[in-house]
Protein backbone atom coordinates (compact mmCIF):
# COMPACT_ATOMS: atom_id res chain seq x y z
CA UNK A 1 0.00 0.00 0.00
CA UNK A 2 1.16 3.55 -0.44
CA UNK A 3 1.07 5.94 1.77
CA UNK A 4 1.26 9.49 0.49
CA UNK A 5 2.86 11.54 3.31
CA UNK A 6 1.80 14.69 1.67
CA UNK A 7 0.67 17.81 3.81
CA UNK A 8 -3.00 17.02 5.63
CA UNK A 9 -5.43 18.89 4.49
CA UNK A 10 -8.13 18.35 7.19
CA UNK A 11 -10.54 20.83 8.12
CA UNK A 12 -11.81 21.54 11.93
CA UNK A 13 -15.01 23.21 12.18
CA UNK A 14 -17.25 23.20 14.90
CA UNK A 15 -20.47 23.21 13.47
CA UNK A 16 -23.10 20.61 15.03
CA UNK A 17 -24.23 17.93 12.58
CA UNK A 18 -27.37 16.79 12.10
CA UNK A 19 -29.37 14.20 14.79
CA UNK A 20 -30.65 11.43 14.19
CA UNK A 21 -34.46 11.15 13.58
CA UNK A 22 -36.11 10.14 16.66
CA UNK A 23 -39.08 8.71 15.44
CA UNK A 24 -41.03 5.33 14.80
CA UNK A 25 -38.27 3.47 13.04
CA UNK A 26 -40.94 1.08 11.55
CA UNK A 27 -43.12 3.75 9.97
CA UNK A 28 -40.21 6.38 8.71
CA UNK A 29 -39.07 7.20 5.53
CA UNK A 30 -35.79 5.77 4.51
CA UNK A 31 -33.58 6.30 1.44
CA UNK A 32 -33.18 3.75 -1.15
CA UNK A 33 -29.60 3.69 -0.24
CA UNK A 34 -30.55 3.32 3.42
CA UNK A 35 -33.07 0.43 2.18
CA UNK A 36 -30.62 -1.34 0.38
CA UNK A 37 -28.14 -1.06 3.26
CA UNK A 38 -30.85 -2.55 5.60
CA UNK A 39 -30.76 -6.28 5.90
CA UNK A 40 -33.88 -7.93 4.35
CA UNK A 41 -35.43 -9.18 7.48
CA UNK A 42 -35.86 -5.38 8.77
CA UNK A 43 -37.28 -4.17 5.25
CA UNK A 44 -39.56 -7.01 5.49
CA UNK A 45 -40.93 -5.96 9.25
CA UNK A 46 -41.10 -2.42 8.21
CA UNK A 47 -43.42 -3.78 5.08
CA UNK A 48 -45.56 -6.07 7.82
CA UNK A 49 -45.68 -3.29 10.10
CA UNK A 50 -47.70 -1.41 7.42
CA UNK A 51 -44.62 1.26 6.35
CA UNK A 52 -45.64 1.85 2.44
CA UNK A 53 -42.32 3.46 2.09
CA UNK A 54 -41.28 -0.06 1.98
CA UNK A 55 -43.44 -1.33 0.43
CA UNK A 56 -42.76 0.79 -2.57
CA UNK A 57 -39.40 0.25 -2.04
CA UNK A 58 -40.06 -3.78 -2.54
CA UNK A 59 -42.17 -3.54 -5.11
CA UNK A 60 -39.71 -1.07 -7.04
CA UNK A 61 -36.80 -3.59 -6.48
CA UNK A 62 -38.29 -6.96 -6.95
CA UNK A 63 -40.97 -5.96 -9.82
CA UNK A 64 -38.99 -6.57 -12.92
CA UNK A 65 -36.88 -9.80 -11.42
CA UNK A 66 -40.00 -11.61 -10.34
CA UNK A 67 -41.29 -10.81 -13.93
CA UNK A 68 -38.12 -12.37 -15.71
CA UNK A 69 -37.83 -15.16 -13.63
CA UNK A 70 -41.66 -15.74 -13.78
CA UNK A 71 -41.50 -15.81 -17.54
CA UNK A 72 -39.21 -18.78 -17.31
CA UNK A 73 -42.24 -20.84 -16.49
CA UNK A 74 -44.65 -20.68 -19.23
CA UNK A 75 -43.64 -17.71 -21.67
CA UNK A 76 -46.64 -15.79 -21.09
CA UNK A 77 -46.16 -12.60 -20.33
CA UNK A 78 -49.85 -11.86 -19.40
CA UNK A 79 -49.77 -15.15 -17.12
CA UNK A 80 -46.72 -13.85 -15.38
CA UNK A 81 -48.15 -10.29 -14.55
CA UNK A 82 -51.42 -11.21 -13.44
CA UNK A 83 -49.54 -13.75 -10.62
CA UNK A 84 -47.37 -10.73 -9.91
CA UNK A 85 -50.20 -8.57 -9.21
CA UNK A 86 -52.28 -11.71 -7.08
CA UNK A 87 -48.84 -12.18 -5.16
CA UNK A 88 -48.52 -8.66 -4.06
CA UNK A 89 -52.44 -8.10 -3.53
CA UNK A 90 -52.18 -11.28 -1.16
CA UNK A 91 -49.08 -9.90 0.98
CA UNK A 92 -50.37 -6.83 1.65
CA UNK A 93 -53.70 -8.47 2.38
CA UNK A 94 -52.13 -10.96 4.82
CA UNK A 95 -48.92 -8.69 6.24
CA UNK A 96 -49.51 -8.31 9.85
CA UNK A 97 -49.62 -12.46 9.41
CA UNK A 98 -46.27 -12.92 7.11
CA UNK A 99 -43.43 -14.61 9.40
CA UNK A 100 -40.16 -13.33 9.37
CA UNK A 101 -38.37 -13.06 5.55
CA UNK A 102 -34.52 -12.99 5.92
CA UNK A 103 -34.06 -13.13 1.91
CA UNK A 104 -36.85 -10.75 0.03
CA UNK A 105 -36.06 -11.95 -3.28
CA UNK A 106 -35.93 -15.55 -2.66
CA UNK A 107 -39.33 -15.37 -0.48
CA UNK A 108 -41.28 -13.41 -3.69
CA UNK A 109 -39.68 -16.08 -6.40
CA UNK A 110 -40.79 -18.73 -4.21
CA UNK A 111 -44.17 -17.19 -4.31
CA UNK A 112 -44.52 -16.33 -7.36
CA UNK A 113 -43.48 -19.82 -8.78
CA UNK A 114 -46.06 -21.19 -6.63
CA UNK A 115 -48.67 -18.65 -8.07
CA UNK A 116 -47.94 -19.56 -11.61
CA UNK A 117 -48.09 -23.44 -10.97
CA UNK A 118 -50.86 -23.07 -9.07
CA UNK A 119 -52.58 -21.00 -12.48
CA UNK A 120 -51.00 -23.44 -14.83
CA UNK A 121 -52.24 -26.54 -13.06
CA UNK A 122 -55.91 -24.74 -13.19
CA UNK A 123 -55.50 -24.74 -17.36
CA UNK A 124 -54.80 -28.76 -16.98
CA UNK A 125 -50.92 -27.56 -18.41
CA UNK A 126 -49.00 -29.38 -15.91
CA UNK A 127 -47.92 -31.81 -13.71
CA UNK A 128 -44.56 -30.80 -11.90
CA UNK A 129 -41.72 -28.00 -12.84
CA UNK A 130 -40.25 -30.64 -14.60
CA UNK A 131 -43.16 -31.00 -17.31
CA UNK A 132 -43.84 -27.72 -18.13
CA UNK A 133 -45.50 -27.64 -21.49
CA UNK A 134 -43.21 -24.35 -22.45
CA UNK A 135 -40.60 -25.90 -23.88
CA UNK A 136 -37.92 -23.19 -23.94
CA UNK A 137 -38.57 -23.18 -20.05
CA UNK A 138 -35.07 -21.81 -17.86
CA UNK A 139 -33.20 -22.29 -20.97
CA UNK A 140 -29.24 -20.91 -20.36
CA UNK A 141 -27.70 -19.50 -22.77
CA UNK A 142 -23.67 -18.18 -22.94
CA UNK A 143 -22.66 -14.84 -24.03
CA UNK A 144 -20.33 -15.15 -26.68
CA UNK A 145 -18.73 -11.98 -25.71
CA UNK A 146 -16.25 -13.78 -22.73
CA UNK A 147 -12.80 -14.49 -22.72
CA UNK A 148 -13.52 -18.15 -22.78
CA UNK A 149 -14.62 -17.71 -26.63
CA UNK A 150 -12.07 -16.66 -28.04
CA UNK A 151 -11.07 -18.20 -31.42
CA UNK A 152 -12.56 -20.41 -33.60
CA UNK A 153 -12.27 -23.97 -32.00
CA UNK A 154 -14.01 -22.05 -29.27
CA UNK A 155 -17.19 -21.59 -30.96
CA UNK A 156 -17.34 -25.44 -31.31
CA UNK A 157 -16.87 -26.00 -27.91
CA UNK A 158 -19.51 -23.07 -26.93
CA UNK A 159 -21.82 -24.90 -29.10
CA UNK A 160 -21.15 -27.95 -26.85
CA UNK A 161 -21.61 -26.34 -23.69
CA UNK A 162 -24.99 -25.04 -25.09
CA UNK A 163 -26.37 -28.16 -26.20
CA UNK A 164 -25.31 -29.94 -22.69
CA UNK A 165 -27.30 -27.05 -21.02
CA UNK A 166 -29.87 -28.39 -22.95
CA UNK A 167 -29.47 -31.91 -22.09
CA UNK A 168 -30.13 -30.55 -18.03
CA UNK A 169 -33.18 -30.92 -16.81
CA UNK A 170 -35.55 -27.79 -15.97
CA UNK A 171 -34.62 -27.83 -12.20
CA UNK A 172 -31.13 -28.18 -12.43
CA UNK A 173 -31.29 -25.06 -15.31
CA UNK A 174 -33.11 -23.59 -12.62
CA UNK A 175 -30.84 -23.66 -9.91
CA UNK A 176 -27.68 -22.59 -12.37
CA UNK A 177 -29.56 -19.76 -13.04
CA UNK A 178 -30.72 -18.81 -10.00
CA UNK A 179 -26.70 -19.32 -8.54
CA UNK A 180 -25.30 -17.27 -11.25
CA UNK A 181 -28.12 -14.92 -12.80
CA UNK A 182 -29.77 -14.29 -9.89
CA UNK A 183 -26.46 -14.48 -7.62
CA UNK A 184 -28.51 -16.58 -5.32
CA UNK A 185 -26.97 -18.35 -2.40
CA UNK A 186 -27.76 -22.01 -1.36
CA UNK A 187 -30.11 -21.38 1.06
CA UNK A 188 -32.06 -18.85 -1.16
CA UNK A 189 -32.08 -21.52 -3.76
CA UNK A 190 -33.42 -24.24 -1.61
CA UNK A 191 -36.03 -21.16 -0.30
CA UNK A 192 -37.45 -20.96 -4.01
CA UNK A 193 -37.24 -23.99 -5.32
CA UNK A 194 -38.58 -25.62 -1.73
CA UNK A 195 -36.33 -28.00 -0.46
CA UNK A 196 -36.17 -28.05 2.93
CA UNK A 197 -32.30 -28.32 3.42
CA UNK A 198 -29.84 -26.55 1.90
CA UNK A 199 -28.03 -29.03 0.78
CA UNK A 200 -30.65 -30.42 -1.79
CA UNK A 201 -29.99 -27.13 -3.46
CA UNK A 202 -25.67 -27.98 -3.20
CA UNK A 203 -27.16 -31.18 -4.94
CA UNK A 204 -28.47 -30.22 -7.73
CA UNK A 205 -26.53 -27.88 -8.38
CA UNK A 206 -23.27 -30.10 -8.06
CA UNK A 207 -25.27 -32.81 -10.05
CA UNK A 208 -25.77 -30.00 -13.07
CA UNK A 209 -22.52 -29.37 -12.60
CA UNK A 210 -21.31 -32.96 -13.15
CA UNK A 211 -22.72 -32.86 -16.24
CA UNK A 212 -21.45 -30.17 -17.69
CA UNK A 213 -17.75 -30.92 -16.78
CA UNK A 214 -16.94 -32.84 -19.58
CA UNK A 215 -17.59 -30.20 -22.10
CA UNK A 216 -16.49 -27.12 -20.20
CA UNK A 217 -13.06 -28.67 -18.72
CA UNK A 218 -10.12 -27.58 -20.88
CA UNK A 219 -7.55 -28.49 -18.56
CA UNK B 1 -8.43 -18.29 10.98
CA UNK B 2 -11.09 -18.95 8.78
CA UNK B 3 -9.58 -17.74 5.96
CA UNK B 4 -6.27 -19.38 6.28
CA UNK B 5 -8.68 -22.64 6.41
CA UNK B 6 -10.01 -21.10 2.74
CA UNK B 7 -6.63 -20.39 1.12
CA UNK B 8 -5.65 -24.07 1.77
CA UNK B 9 -9.15 -25.37 0.40
CA UNK B 10 -8.82 -23.76 -3.06
CA UNK B 11 -5.96 -25.26 -3.81
CA UNK B 12 -6.70 -28.42 -4.39
CA UNK B 13 -10.33 -27.22 -6.57
CA UNK B 14 -10.96 -28.30 -9.80
CA UNK B 15 -13.25 -25.88 -12.43
CA UNK B 16 -15.80 -27.38 -11.08
CA UNK B 17 -15.34 -27.04 -7.65
CA UNK B 18 -15.26 -23.15 -8.29
CA UNK B 19 -18.13 -22.83 -10.42
CA UNK B 20 -20.09 -24.37 -7.65
CA UNK B 21 -18.38 -22.24 -5.38
CA UNK B 22 -20.50 -19.38 -3.59
CA UNK B 23 -18.01 -17.60 -2.07
CA UNK B 24 -15.89 -17.29 -5.64
CA UNK B 25 -18.88 -16.84 -6.81
CA UNK B 26 -20.01 -13.84 -4.66
CA UNK B 27 -16.67 -12.44 -5.96
CA UNK B 28 -16.49 -12.62 -9.67
CA UNK B 29 -20.03 -10.93 -9.54
CA UNK B 30 -18.83 -8.15 -7.30
CA UNK B 31 -15.14 -8.07 -7.88
CA UNK B 32 -15.19 -4.61 -5.44
CA UNK B 33 -17.28 -6.37 -2.61
CA UNK B 34 -15.86 -7.70 1.09
CA UNK B 35 -14.00 -10.59 -0.38
CA UNK B 36 -11.66 -9.14 -2.72
CA UNK B 37 -8.95 -8.81 -0.85
CA UNK B 38 -8.87 -12.45 -0.14
CA UNK B 39 -9.02 -13.11 -4.16
CA UNK B 40 -6.46 -10.69 -5.07
CA UNK B 41 -3.93 -12.40 -2.59
CA UNK B 42 -5.11 -15.80 -3.91
CA UNK B 43 -4.38 -15.68 -7.69
CA UNK B 44 -1.59 -13.97 -6.68
CA UNK B 45 -0.08 -16.84 -4.70
CA UNK B 46 -1.49 -19.60 -6.77
CA UNK B 47 -0.13 -18.23 -10.70
CA UNK B 48 -0.82 -21.70 -12.15
CA UNK B 49 -4.31 -21.53 -11.49
CA UNK B 50 -4.86 -18.57 -12.58
CA UNK B 51 -6.41 -19.87 -15.75
CA UNK B 52 -8.51 -21.78 -14.46
CA UNK B 53 -9.77 -19.18 -11.89
CA UNK B 54 -10.71 -17.12 -15.02
CA UNK B 55 -12.10 -19.64 -17.62
CA UNK B 56 -14.67 -20.11 -13.87
CA UNK B 57 -15.07 -16.80 -13.90
CA UNK B 58 -15.55 -16.43 -17.06
CA UNK B 59 -18.68 -19.11 -17.26
CA UNK B 60 -20.37 -18.08 -14.13
CA UNK B 61 -20.48 -14.48 -15.71
CA UNK B 62 -21.77 -15.74 -19.70
CA UNK B 63 -24.52 -17.86 -17.98
CA UNK B 64 -27.73 -16.28 -18.43
CA UNK B 65 -31.86 -16.25 -19.12
CA UNK B 66 -31.92 -16.94 -22.96
CA UNK B 67 -35.21 -15.27 -23.00
CA UNK B 68 -35.46 -12.68 -20.28
CA UNK B 69 -38.19 -9.98 -21.38
CA UNK B 70 -38.88 -7.15 -19.33
CA UNK B 71 -41.80 -5.88 -17.30
CA UNK B 72 -42.65 -3.34 -19.48
CA UNK B 73 -42.74 0.17 -17.75
CA UNK B 74 -46.84 0.06 -18.44
CA UNK B 75 -47.70 -3.36 -16.90
CA UNK B 76 -45.48 -2.39 -14.08
CA UNK B 77 -47.18 0.96 -13.16
CA UNK B 78 -50.69 -0.83 -14.16
CA UNK B 79 -50.21 -3.64 -11.58
CA UNK B 80 -48.70 -1.20 -8.47
CA UNK B 81 -52.02 0.58 -9.06
CA UNK B 82 -54.04 -2.37 -9.26
CA UNK B 83 -52.37 -3.29 -6.12
CA UNK B 84 -53.00 -0.45 -4.18
CA UNK B 85 -56.59 -0.19 -5.40
CA UNK B 86 -57.33 -3.82 -4.39
CA UNK B 87 -57.36 -2.47 -0.57
CA UNK B 88 -59.23 -3.51 1.80
CA UNK B 89 -61.19 -5.80 -0.32
CA UNK B 90 -60.17 -7.91 -3.09
CA UNK B 91 -62.41 -8.77 -6.53
CA UNK B 92 -60.53 -11.45 -7.66
CA UNK B 93 -63.24 -11.22 -10.63
CA UNK B 94 -61.91 -7.91 -12.32
CA UNK B 95 -59.26 -8.45 -14.71
CA UNK B 96 -57.55 -5.68 -15.86
CA UNK B 97 -57.15 -5.14 -19.58
CA UNK B 98 -53.77 -4.82 -20.18
CA UNK B 99 -52.79 -3.80 -23.72
CA UNK B 100 -50.56 -7.07 -25.53
CA UNK B 101 -47.55 -4.97 -25.55
CA UNK B 102 -44.42 -6.99 -26.34
CA UNK B 103 -42.05 -6.82 -24.60
CA UNK B 104 -39.50 -5.28 -24.58
CA UNK B 105 -36.15 -7.49 -25.01
CA UNK B 106 -33.10 -6.09 -23.04
CA UNK B 107 -29.97 -6.14 -24.90
CA UNK B 108 -27.92 -8.33 -23.16
CA UNK B 109 -25.12 -8.33 -25.31
CA UNK B 110 -24.39 -4.61 -24.29
CA UNK B 111 -24.19 -5.76 -21.10
CA UNK B 112 -22.18 -8.51 -21.39
CA UNK B 113 -19.87 -6.10 -23.40
CA UNK B 114 -19.49 -4.29 -20.44
CA UNK B 115 -18.87 -7.05 -18.45
CA UNK B 116 -16.15 -8.96 -19.79
CA UNK B 117 -14.05 -5.72 -20.34
CA UNK B 118 -14.39 -4.97 -16.83
CA UNK B 119 -13.24 -8.22 -15.88
CA UNK B 120 -10.02 -7.78 -18.14
CA UNK B 121 -9.20 -4.90 -16.90
CA UNK B 122 -10.13 -5.81 -13.13
CA UNK B 123 -7.92 -8.65 -13.64
CA UNK B 124 -4.77 -6.37 -15.23
CA UNK B 125 -5.04 -4.05 -12.27
CA UNK B 126 -4.85 -6.47 -9.99
CA UNK B 127 -1.80 -8.12 -11.66
CA UNK B 128 -0.41 -4.65 -12.29
CA UNK B 129 -1.06 -3.67 -8.51
CA UNK B 130 0.40 -6.74 -7.30
CA UNK B 131 3.67 -6.66 -8.87
CA UNK B 132 3.94 -2.50 -8.40
CA UNK B 133 3.84 -2.93 -4.78
CA UNK B 134 6.73 -5.22 -4.53
CA UNK B 135 8.80 -3.16 -6.96
CA UNK B 136 8.24 0.22 -5.96
CA UNK B 137 6.68 0.85 -2.79
CA UNK B 138 8.66 3.25 -0.91
CA UNK B 139 8.05 2.76 2.49
CA UNK B 140 6.53 6.35 3.95
CA UNK B 141 6.07 6.70 7.87
CA UNK B 142 2.81 7.60 8.35
CA UNK B 143 1.83 11.04 9.99
CA UNK B 144 -0.77 10.93 12.87
CA UNK B 145 -2.89 13.63 13.65
CA UNK B 146 -3.93 13.47 17.20
CA UNK B 147 -6.92 15.63 18.50
CA UNK B 148 -7.32 15.21 22.41
CA UNK B 149 -10.26 16.65 24.06
CA UNK B 150 -9.61 16.75 27.91
CA UNK B 151 -12.55 16.65 30.05
CA UNK B 152 -15.91 18.88 29.82
CA UNK B 153 -14.61 19.81 26.23
CA UNK B 154 -16.39 18.12 22.97
CA UNK B 155 -15.37 18.73 19.06
CA UNK B 156 -16.25 18.21 16.14
CA UNK B 157 -13.67 17.06 13.50
CA UNK B 158 -14.58 17.08 9.65
CA UNK B 159 -11.72 14.47 7.86
CA UNK B 160 -10.50 14.67 4.58
CA UNK B 161 -12.82 11.92 3.02
CA UNK B 162 -15.64 13.88 4.10
CA UNK B 163 -16.38 11.69 7.00
CA UNK B 164 -17.42 13.59 10.58
CA UNK B 165 -16.60 12.62 13.68
CA UNK B 166 -17.89 13.83 17.24
CA UNK B 167 -15.17 13.80 19.43
CA UNK B 168 -16.77 13.56 23.32
CA UNK B 169 -15.39 15.16 26.14
CA UNK B 170 -12.10 12.84 27.64
CA UNK B 171 -11.44 11.25 24.51
CA UNK B 172 -8.72 11.22 22.38
CA UNK B 173 -8.57 10.51 18.34
CA UNK B 174 -5.63 9.65 15.83
CA UNK B 175 -5.69 9.90 12.42
CA UNK B 176 -3.86 9.38 8.85
CA UNK B 177 -2.86 13.12 8.04
CA UNK B 178 -3.95 12.12 4.49
CA UNK B 179 -5.83 9.05 4.04
CA UNK B 180 -3.74 5.52 2.36
CA UNK B 181 -5.30 5.26 -1.28
CA UNK B 182 -6.92 1.90 0.06
CA UNK B 183 -7.77 2.39 3.52
CA UNK B 184 -9.10 4.93 5.75
CA UNK B 185 -7.81 4.54 9.35
CA UNK B 186 -8.02 6.35 12.74
CA UNK B 187 -7.43 5.46 16.27
CA UNK B 188 -9.69 6.24 19.67
CA UNK B 189 -9.22 6.28 22.85
CA UNK B 190 -12.56 7.07 24.33
CA UNK B 191 -15.93 7.75 22.83
CA UNK B 192 -17.26 9.27 19.14
CA UNK B 193 -19.83 9.16 17.47
CA UNK B 194 -18.87 8.48 13.30
CA UNK B 195 -20.64 9.58 10.33
CA UNK B 196 -18.67 7.91 7.24
CA UNK B 197 -18.52 8.82 4.27
CA UNK B 198 -19.74 5.88 1.88
CA UNK B 199 -16.29 4.41 -0.62
CA UNK B 200 -14.74 1.77 -1.54
CA UNK B 201 -11.92 2.80 0.79
CA UNK B 202 -12.87 0.49 3.93
CA UNK B 203 -13.00 2.75 7.25
CA UNK B 204 -11.24 1.25 10.20
CA UNK B 205 -11.37 2.30 13.82
CA UNK B 206 -8.54 0.74 15.73
CA UNK B 207 -9.47 0.60 19.62
CA UNK B 208 -6.27 -1.10 20.04
CA UNK B 209 -7.51 -4.55 21.51
CA UNK B 210 -10.40 -4.56 18.90
CA UNK B 211 -11.13 -2.93 15.03
CA UNK B 212 -14.16 -2.16 13.33
CA UNK B 213 -14.28 -1.51 10.00
CA UNK B 214 -16.97 0.28 7.55
CA UNK B 215 -18.13 1.29 4.46
CA UNK B 216 -20.31 4.29 5.17
CA UNK B 217 -22.77 4.12 8.23
CA UNK B 218 -23.03 6.09 11.42
CA UNK B 219 -22.22 4.47 15.09
CA UNK B 220 -21.46 5.54 18.23
CA UNK B 221 -17.98 3.94 19.47
CA UNK B 222 -17.19 3.77 23.52
CA UNK B 223 -13.71 2.36 24.67
CA UNK B 224 -13.27 3.31 28.09
CA UNK B 225 -9.69 2.94 29.81
CA UNK B 226 -10.85 -0.11 31.69
CA UNK B 227 -11.02 -2.11 28.69
CA UNK B 228 -14.82 -1.89 27.99
CA UNK B 229 -15.93 -1.06 24.14
CA UNK B 230 -19.11 -0.66 23.09
CA UNK B 231 -20.23 0.09 19.17
CA UNK B 232 -23.57 0.98 18.37
CA UNK B 233 -24.53 1.50 15.45
CA UNK B 234 -27.62 3.60 13.95
CA UNK B 235 -27.54 3.11 9.97
CA UNK B 236 -25.62 1.03 7.63
CA UNK B 237 -23.57 -1.96 8.61
CA UNK B 238 -20.06 -2.62 10.82
CA UNK B 239 -17.75 -5.80 11.11
CA UNK B 240 -16.07 -5.89 14.36
CA UNK B 241 -13.14 -7.43 15.03
CA UNK B 242 -11.46 -8.38 18.93
CA UNK B 243 -7.89 -9.27 18.79
CA UNK B 244 -8.23 -13.08 19.57
CA UNK B 245 -9.78 -12.93 16.14
CA UNK B 246 -13.42 -13.07 16.49
CA UNK B 247 -15.83 -11.03 14.15
CA UNK B 248 -18.88 -9.55 14.47
CA UNK B 249 -21.10 -7.79 11.95
CA UNK B 250 -23.40 -5.44 13.45
CA UNK B 251 -27.41 -4.21 11.65
CA UNK B 252 -28.89 -0.95 12.51
CA UNK B 253 -29.91 -0.60 16.07
CA UNK B 254 -27.86 -3.04 17.29
CA UNK B 255 -24.98 -2.70 20.06
CA UNK B 256 -21.92 -4.93 20.87
CA UNK B 257 -20.38 -4.78 24.27
CA UNK B 258 -16.98 -6.09 24.81
CA UNK B 259 -16.23 -6.59 27.97
CA UNK B 260 -12.59 -6.18 29.91
CA UNK B 261 -12.30 -10.30 29.90
CA UNK B 262 -13.46 -10.51 26.37
CA UNK B 263 -16.68 -11.57 26.38
CA UNK B 264 -19.13 -10.26 23.39
CA UNK B 265 -22.81 -9.44 23.72
CA UNK B 266 -25.07 -7.85 21.47
CA UNK B 267 -28.07 -6.19 22.50
CA UNK B 268 -30.59 -3.61 20.38
CA UNK B 269 -29.88 -0.15 22.14
CA UNK B 270 -31.88 3.18 22.56
CA UNK B 271 -30.61 5.61 19.94
CA UNK B 272 -31.15 8.64 21.58
CA UNK B 273 -29.74 7.91 24.70
CA UNK B 274 -26.46 6.49 23.11
CA UNK B 275 -26.09 9.42 21.06
CA UNK B 276 -27.49 11.85 22.89
CA UNK B 277 -23.89 13.13 23.66
CA UNK B 278 -23.15 14.74 20.43
CA UNK B 279 -26.44 17.29 20.60
CA UNK B 280 -24.99 18.39 23.74
CA UNK B 281 -28.00 16.24 25.54
CA UNK B 282 -26.98 15.42 28.79
CA UNK B 283 -29.19 11.80 29.85
CA UNK B 284 -29.37 9.78 33.15
CA UNK B 285 -31.40 6.59 32.95
CA UNK B 286 -31.68 5.00 36.26
CA UNK B 287 -28.33 5.91 36.92
CA UNK B 288 -26.82 4.93 40.02
CA UNK B 289 -24.42 7.25 42.09
CA UNK B 290 -21.14 6.03 40.53
CA UNK B 291 -22.65 6.48 36.91
CA UNK B 292 -24.12 9.88 37.60
CA UNK B 293 -20.38 11.24 39.00
CA UNK B 294 -18.70 10.09 36.31
CA UNK B 295 -21.27 11.28 33.64
CA UNK B 296 -20.98 14.58 35.85
CA UNK B 297 -16.99 14.28 35.77
CA UNK B 298 -16.31 14.08 31.67
CA UNK B 299 -19.36 16.25 30.88
CA UNK B 300 -18.42 19.40 32.52
CA UNK B 301 -14.50 18.43 33.26
CA UNK B 302 -14.52 18.64 37.61
CA UNK B 303 -14.00 16.20 40.11
CA UNK B 304 -16.70 15.33 41.88
CA UNK B 305 -16.67 14.15 45.57
CA UNK B 306 -20.02 12.64 47.61
CA UNK B 307 -20.25 12.46 51.10
CA UNK B 308 -19.59 9.49 52.68
CA UNK B 309 -23.24 9.09 53.94
CA UNK B 310 -24.76 9.13 50.83
CA UNK B 311 -25.40 5.52 49.24
CA UNK B 312 -24.81 4.23 45.78
CA UNK B 313 -28.59 3.29 44.85
CA UNK B 314 -29.53 5.84 42.97
CA UNK B 315 -32.24 5.28 39.74
CA UNK B 316 -31.80 9.12 38.68
CA UNK B 317 -33.22 9.50 35.27
CA UNK B 318 -32.78 13.39 33.76
CA UNK B 319 -32.52 15.03 30.61
CA UNK B 320 -30.52 18.49 30.24
CA UNK B 321 -29.92 20.24 27.17
CA UNK B 322 -27.01 22.31 27.15
CA UNK B 323 -27.74 23.12 30.81
CA UNK B 324 -24.55 24.66 32.85
CA UNK B 325 -23.28 22.43 36.22
CA UNK B 326 -25.40 24.03 38.23
CA UNK B 327 -28.29 23.58 36.93
CA UNK B 328 -27.87 19.87 36.61
CA UNK B 329 -26.88 19.98 40.11
CA UNK B 330 -30.25 21.89 41.24
CA UNK B 331 -32.51 18.98 39.49
CA UNK B 332 -30.49 16.58 41.12
CA UNK B 333 -30.75 18.48 44.35
CA UNK B 334 -34.39 18.53 44.45
CA UNK B 335 -34.78 14.95 43.36
CA UNK B 336 -32.84 13.13 45.93
CA UNK B 337 -32.57 15.49 48.49
CA UNK B 338 -29.27 16.26 48.54
CA UNK B 339 -26.95 19.14 48.70
CA UNK B 340 -23.86 20.01 46.92
CA UNK B 341 -20.82 22.64 46.67
CA UNK B 342 -18.90 24.16 43.54
CA UNK B 343 -15.37 25.65 44.40
CA UNK B 344 -13.60 26.09 40.99
CA UNK B 345 -13.69 22.48 39.24
CA UNK B 346 -14.59 20.91 42.63
CA UNK B 347 -17.62 19.69 43.43
CA UNK B 348 -18.96 18.11 46.81
CA UNK B 349 -22.41 16.65 47.25
CA UNK B 350 -23.39 16.96 50.23
CA UNK B 351 -25.62 14.52 53.07
CA UNK B 352 -28.63 16.21 54.48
Amino acid sequence: MLYDGGIAKIKFDMEPIKSPEITDSTQRKYTEKEYQEMPDELVWKFFCKGNEFAFNYIYKNYASDIFSFGYQFCGDSHLVEDCIQNVFIYLRRKREKLGEVKSIKSYLFRCIQCEIIKRLKERGMLVDTDQLQYKKAFNITLSPETIMIESESQEQKKRMINTALDKLTVRQRQALILLYEEEMSYSEIAEVMGFNEVKSARKLVYRALASLKEVINPF
Amino acid sequence: MDKEKNILKYKDYKLEDFLGDEYFISWVKNPKGNNNHFWDKWIAENGDKSDMVIQAASIIRSMSYEHKPSLSDKAYLEIFENVLKSEPRIDHKEKNKRQNNRSIWRSLFGLQKVAAAILLIFCAWVIIDIYWVEEEQVPVPIKWEVRENPPGIKSTIKMGDGSVVNLNANSKLSFMEKFSDSLRMVKLEGEAFFDVEKEDRPFIVDLGESQIEVMGTTFNVKNTHVGNVSVALVSGKVKVKDESGNQVILHPSEMLEINEKGKLTIATFDVREITAWKDKLLIFKNSNKSEVIQKISDWYGVVVDADEGIKDNWAYSGEYHNESLENVLEGIKRTLNIGYKISGKKVQLIKN
